[in-house]
């Protein structure tokens, strides 16, 4: 008996384990520090983020803050990625640090799915209320069905005070004011609470009497019948007849109380507005482009020609979120991620103003420890191996134009 | 089948043994039937048990019964033909409740921080009680698959309703009208759930018009009809003892 009963209780805790195990299996993934380990070609050549502004770098608890600025939707978008015609605007968090009060693209809100065009350029909002202290990367991000996270660049953020502070105060629209924090908690834990009780009161009643053995044996030798008594029986028809009764009584109750309920919200977003770019007046043929790997360094040759009537110099190239430079002639004041920024990592073999109606073939230098820390550099080993970014040029008036380019790109080990 | 030959001397402490052996037996069996039945209805029901918006009158109604009828309907199998033993399916939900309780507590919540309000899973109770019943008076695995399965796909959705209808109030927001349900999708940011993955309001039960929950339901129950009699025959199959006899 002893050892029967030392081997059902170590099956037993066994069984107790892997079920605890079991059940901490499933975490709803808080991680958003998959950008690196995120395709080079994705990030380059789908989604492109440009003008990001993070409003605050502090931020306590119930109060907010906005990250806003525009994404370009690339014109050569991969073939191995479906097109962004089913796509959302998330954001890159660990988990509900922040809430996602608003979320607008082209001055639309977007809770939902949203469908985009290619070589369209969108303005963006998101507006986040600090809910949980501690420091957070947050990124810009954009879901695309069939195509997965596409994570744009991340900013440190930090949150302070108390969790237990936060409030989520919403007005229905019928009129009452709830937090939607702690709303219905107490009746979903009341009504679960109440049909765990039933149960385990129907099995109560049932382990009561003698279960495996003399039940088994009582089968076995044909009784099964005598072991159901009437009063079991009464007692069965109480418990449906009870369950049933609850079901149908909770439930007008519940709509006596809550009138006016609605299904749930769904569907795509079609027609969301883009940004009207200006034409641009200078045209940009790259020659050639390789990436030198001891070097950490792209370089290109590209011949500009400005059709403008103001001259230009070129200032930055944006590429996968990583903005390289050429300080004088733009800087960044707008606080950007320092590890995404290199401030002087573009140099131009002659950046002097491109006059009107000239043309110009220059080499074009990329540098920075970004290349290897963000794993751009891996490039090289896609099977498509192609690079793509942003040129932005100044003219003379410090107005911005904005040039794509997309091209092959060779790399050098010497 | 004789128990008080050699391991114990007399009856009373044959009754002892046996009521041991049958506490042992409840335990384990409750939890290897929560861990089992705990994965298989993740896998299969996964998100519309997790997030409130997910929790819609067409689909979440219609599939959480029939992937959930599976286990009560095997474990039934094994308890009432052996042992007249009428509590199979709640036992199953008594199991699958306390693991998805201590998943969303400890994990969506103590780990994640999503809200108990935003997570907690659906209410399988009633229809698992009104299923042990209609065995037990039946004594019949074809009644109990026909009225039972319907019966558990029927209770499923006025069962939960008094706990998700104060999550279905409308809110204007931000212009836009939506269930408080769909603003705590939007506001507790799910990074790995982007909202297109959804499934929600799909379906093609639109000529019913708004009253498509009832139709879903009724639907769901025809399916737990089928679902149960496979699973049954599944139990019994699992409950046979041919294996220890040739032993
Ligand atoms: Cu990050």
């Amino acid at each position: 008996m002893k050892l029967l009963k030392d081997k059902v209780a170590k099956l037993s805790f066994v069984a107790l384990l892997a079920t605890v195990t079991a059940s901490m299996f499933y975490t709803p993934t808080a991680a958003a520090h998959g950008e690196k380990s995120q395709a080079a070609f994705m990030r380059m050549r789908t989604i492109h983020w440009f003008d990001l502004n993070w409003s605050k770098e502090e931020v306590p608890v119930n109060d907010t803050m906005t990250i806003s600025g525009k994404f370009f939707v690339f014109s050569g978008w991969p073939e191995t990625v479906d097109k962004p015609e089913i796509s959302f605007l998330n954001i890159g968090i660990p988990g509900p640090v922040f809430i996602r009060a608003g979320s607008w693209i082209g001055g639309q809100l977007v809770p939902r799915s949203v469908s985009l065009e290619l070589g369209e350029t969108y303005d963006f909002k998101v507006l986040l209320k600090a809910r949980r202290p501690g420091d957070w990367h947050v990124h810009t991000m954009l879901n695309v069905k069939g195509g997965g996270p596409i994570i744009g660049p991340g900013k440190w953020v930090t949150v302070t005070g108390s969790m237990k502070d936060f409030k989520n105060p919403i007005t229905t629209l019928t009129g009452e004011t709830i937090d939607l924090e702690t709303y219905n908690l107490d009746n979903t834990y009341f009504w679960h609470a109440f049909w765990y009780a039933l149960g385990l009161a129907w099995m109560g009643y049932w382990m009561k009497k003698p279960m495996f053995v003399p039940r088994s044996i009582a089968v076995e030798s044909g009784k099964a019948d005598s072991l159901i008594s009437s009063t079991d029986r009464k007692v069965a028809m109480g418990f449906a007849a009870g369950t049933i009764a609850i079901v149908a009584m909770s439930m007008s109750t519940t709509n006596e109380k809550f009138p006016v309920t609605t299904p749930l919200q769904a569907g795509l977003l079609r027609g969301i507005k883009s940004i009207e770019m200006p034409v641009t007046s200078v045209a940009v043929k790259v020659e050639d482009a390789t990436y030198r790997v001891p070097g950490r360094a792209m370089q290109m040759t590209l011949t500009i020609t400005n059709n403008g009537d103001s001259a230009v110099r070129l200032g930055e190239f944006n590429t996968a979120g990583v903005r390289f430079l050429d300080s004088n002639v733009a800087q960044d004041e707008t606080g950007y991620p320092d590890d995404l920024l290199a401030e002087e990592g573009l140099t131009v073999s002659d950046n002097s103003p491109l006059a009107p109606g000239q043309s110009r073939t220059v080499q074009v230098t990329a540098s920075d420890a970004a290349w290897e820390v963000y794993r751009l550099a891996d490039l090289i080993y896609d099977p498509d191996s192609r690079f793509a970014g942003l040129l932005f040029f100044y003219d003379e008036a410090g107005k911005r134009q904005l040039i794509t380019i997309d091209a092959p790109l060779i790399p050098t080990f010497i | 089948m004789s128990a008080s030959q050699s391991a114990v001397r007399s009856r009373a402490e044959a009754v002892k043994a046996s009521r041991t052996f049958d506490w042992l037996i409840c335990f384990t069996l409750f939890f290897v039937v929560l861990g089992g039945y705990h994965i298989h209805y993740m896998l299969t029901g996964g998100d519309w048990d997790f997030w409130t918006d997910w929790k819609d009158r067409r689909l979440w109604v219609t599939v959480a019964p029939i992937v959930a009828i599976t286990f009560p309907a095997a474990v039934q199998a094994m308890l009432w033909w052996r042992y007249r033993l009428p509590f199979g399916a709640v036992l199953c939900i008594l199991g699958l409740l306390l693991g998805e309780w201590i998943n969303r507590y400890l994990n969506f919540w103590g780990w994640t921080y999503f809200p108990v309000n935003f997570v907690f899973p659906s209410n399988l109770m009633p229809g698992a009680i009104v299923l042990d019943v209609i065995l037990m008076l039946s004594n019949s695995m074809v009644l109990t698959a026909v009225l039972g399965g319907l019966s558990f796909g029927l209770l499923f959705y006025p069962g939960n309703w008094p706990i998700i209808a104060p999550l279905h109030v409308p809110v204007e927001y931000n212009g836009m009208m939506m269930t408080l349900a769909d603003l705590q999708g939007y506001h507790y940011v799910r990074t790995g759930t982007p909202e297109y993955i959804r499934m929600v309001e799909k379906g093609t039960l639109r000529t019913f018009g708004k009253d498509v929950a009832p139709v879903s339901a009724f639907f769901s129950g025809f399916m737990s009809i089928l679902i149960y009699f496979i699973w049954h025959f599944f139990g019994q199959w699992f409950n046979k003892t041919d294996f220890v006899k040739s032993a």
